[in-house]
């Protein structure tokens, strides 16, 4: 018996095929936004304070967080580094070439753990900042 | 044509050999270095460090809770996290956001168009500073003890 490859089928095993462009772009910009974030992520909390590793102790933390810029700068931070981990996830489970239905669980389970993800980062932010 | 068969008509319904880097790369493929260019390669190491990264972003976010539990469960974490072990762990966190955002603006300007026939000399134009980069901080970081 002949195999006829559809499209859909050639479309479906292709690795790269399941990312809309739409998904690329978002990918590209929080990608981009995270070059800069996580640059002054990284500078502010291993290269300013005089410390072994940079790393602040308790008080100096609240008071970090409690810095509006910090505090918008963060929340960005974590914005982007959900959605950006979610897509990325997402784009390595869809190479193993799951059935439509799996598919669909893959999707959820990334909403719901990215929303999750969303939620707790934003709860410490802002419990930590209410501290100062 | 007088009735001749062509050559080759009897194996025209054979199955052909599954080649590996057809349509349809074996749904592990990409992790595997064997046999590719500095494409495939580049590709394998930018998931590995994603995933990576991802791992360490939901570890992160369990170390910043004991933030949550007071002054003396981070000052207890603070004792640990100044160890050079922990402090190399931090170099490698540093390669890993290096090689992922680098690679990721290679990927990025390739792939819209800005420079799509120049990946090779992006590739180890980026290398290099983030090789500079990285030596700078693991200075730093090991210097701060």
């Amino acid at each position: 018996m002949a195999t006829v490859r559809t499209r859909e089928a050639v479309r479906r095993r292709s690795p790269r095929a399941p990312r809309s462009a739409g998904e690329w772009r978002t990918m590209t910009l929080t990608g981009l936004g995270l070059l800069v974030l996580v640059t002054v992520h990284m500078i502010a909390n291993h290269f300013v304070v005089r410390s072994i590793g940079g790393l602040r102790d308790y008080q100096q933390v609240l008071a970090y967080i409690a810095n509006p810029a910090i505090f918008t700068i963060e929340s960005l931070f974590l914005l982007f580094v959900t959605v950006h981990a979610m897509l990325g996830l997402r784009g390595v489970l869809l190479d193993l070439d799951p059935g439509p239905r799996l598919r669909r669980w893959i999707d959820r389970g990334l909403a719901v753990l990215g929303l999750a993800t969303l939620a707790y980062g934003y709860f410490l932010i802002g419990t930590l900042a209410s501290r100062a | 044509m007088s009735g001749q068969e062509l050559p080759g008509t009897e194996r025209r319904d054979d199955v052909g050999p599954v080649l590996r880097k057809g349509v349809g790369i074996p749904a592990s493929g990409w992790f595997d270095p064997r046999g590719r260019a500095l494409g495939g390669f580049a590709f394998a190491v930018n998931r590995v460090t994603g995933l990576g990264l991802v791992v360490y972003l939901y570890l992160h976010l369990a170390v910043l809770s004991m933030l949550l539990r007071g002054e003396s469960a981070w000052s207890g974490f603070l004792r640990l996290a100044t160890n050079w072990l922990f402090l190399s762990l931090d170099v490698l966190l540093i390669f890993g956001i290096l090689y992922h955002g680098l690679n990721g603006i290679r990927v990025a300007l390739v792939g819209s168009g800005v420079v799509p026939d120049r990946q090779k000399a992006l590739w180890w134009a980026l290398g290099v500073i983030g090789t500079i980069t990285l030596a700078f901080s693991a200075l730093h970081i090991y210097g701060s003890r």
